[in-house]
């Protein structure tokens, strides 16, 4: 009788391919404002797809590490994250070739392919819409404030002004907190002084009101999300970024206030 | 018609305006944006109620909160990407970021004149503080507390 040594043969990938899938929708995830939570799921959904025993994941503000585990081999790979923003088709979009990985409709190669294109598929709003809808949430919150209607028109101009500066500075990659105080005090100012020249007596709330679109709604949300589902250490990294984001945000409509306001 | 109830609808009106606004900036479906606005006006519905009822502004938001969670756990929508994103978009409009914009002002104002800003406007700073961290974490906590009372489909497999 002749031994012959066990071949597994397995279609699985390998483990170098799968860490890279898991760290590609795990930065993607992170960037587009996913809490660690959704970070940690994708990434044990796409090892577990691939024939991993087991995913170990460490979400930072700034990285993910990941361990992946299959039999005796274990792979462990880390990928900086770039700055986080909010681009909620482009979560589902990603969370969607998850799912197709796990249903089999995808394999690994093509998963990969997929998400790595997934930034320049992902449809997005033009940008005069996305500016104009700002401004119209920003009139809107500047009602639940308590603004009179002359104003209204103002912060819509002021908040859609600051939103078209913000496209223009970030995609010039300029720091996002010099950026905030910038835009804070021009909306600010642009929003007070329409409203004081459209009659309105609510000018402080309308300079409240255009800074609104700074607020870094999400951020506070995730903030407490993962604090609450054991990631305090993301969560202090999150809270911390969206605390600087306010102060710089203050100063600026502070500055507007100063300028414009009667005293 | 009862003037508090034009209140309610006022304010609704508008949280859905804003909801459905942010919704386009954090580039959400366009198929979406009226379950965001719905999701806007629910909640903004709910804290009005509550904060006419006599509660604070921090347990109005809690209960607007906890109530759009669970309609959404609830949903018949099996996608949880989506559901996530209703949630999220609903609740932005009752993030308090003019009270923190007031926190911050107020912090400024008291660098710069010191104690002689009085101890009103020192209490004032303080109470406005306080509300929003308790504000913050009602929002956080109603938001999150459905989600975490159904065990984790990731833990439940560990």
């Amino acid at each position: 009788m002749t031994l012959c040594p066990a071949i597994t043969l397995t279609d699985d990938p390998p483990l170098p391919d799968v860490a890279r899938l898991c760290l590609s929708a795990g930065r993607h995830l992170l960037q587009t404002g996913a809490n660690g939570r959704m970070v940690h799921e994708a990434v044990i959904e796409i090892a577990r797809a691939l024939g991993c025993d087991s995913a170990e994941v460490f979400c930072q503000h700034a990285a993910i590490l990941i361990t992946i585990q299959r039999g005796s081999d274990s792979f462990m790979q880390m990928s900086k994250a770039a700055e986080h923003g909010v681009n909620l088709r482009r979560t589902q979009a990603v969370r969607q070739i998850i799912s197709d990985l796990v249903g089999g409709k995808l394999d690994c190669a093509a998963a990969q392919a997929a998400i790595d294109c997934v930034q320049e598929t992902t449809p997005s709003y033009p940008v005069w819409f996305v500016c104009l809808a700002t401004g119209l949430a920003c009139a809107a919150f500047g009602r639940l404030l308590g603004a009179d209607w002359p104003s209204f028109i103002p912060i819509v101009l002021g908040s859609a002004g600051g939103q078209w500066l913000r496209h223009l500075l970030l995609h010039r990659r300029h720091n996002i907190f010099v950026v905030a105080g910038i835009i804070s005090f021009v909306s600010a100012t642009a929003a007070g002084l329409g409203a004081r020249l459209c009659g309105s007596t609510h000018a402080p709330i309308a300079t409240i009101a255009a800074v609104l679109l700074l607020v870094p709604g999400v951020a506070v949300l995730n903030a407490q999300v993962d604090i609450l589902q054991g990631k305090p250490n993301l969560a202090a990294a999150r809270a911390l970024r969206v605390l600087y984001l306010l102060m710089f945000m203050a100063l600026g409509l502070v500055l507007a206030q100063t300028l414009i306001l009667p005293h | 018609m009862n003037p508090d109830i034009l209140h309610i609808l006022h304010q609704a009106f508008f949280g859905g305006i804003a909801a459905a606004g942010f919704a386009i900036l954090f580039n959400c479906h366009p198929r979406m944006l009226p379950l965001c606005f719905g999701a806007g006006v629910l909640a903004l519905a709910v804290r009005t109620i509550g904060q006419e009822l006599g509660g604070s502004l921090a347990v109005a938001s809690f209960f607007a909160a906890l109530l759009l969670a669970i309609c959404n756990r609830l949903s018949r929508d099996t996608s949880a990407a989506r559901r996530s994103v209703l949630a999220v978009v609903g609740v932005i409009p009752m993030i308090p970021g003019s009270l923190a914009a007031k926190v911050f002002m107020s912090v400024f104002a008291f660098l710069r004149s010191g104690q002689s800003q009085g101890i009103e406007a020192t209490v004032a700073t303080w109470d406005n503080l306080l509300m929003l961290i308790f504000t913050l974490a009602a929002i956080g906590t109603g938001l999150a507390l459905p989600s975490l009372m159904v065990v984790a489909k990731v833990a439940e497999e560990a």
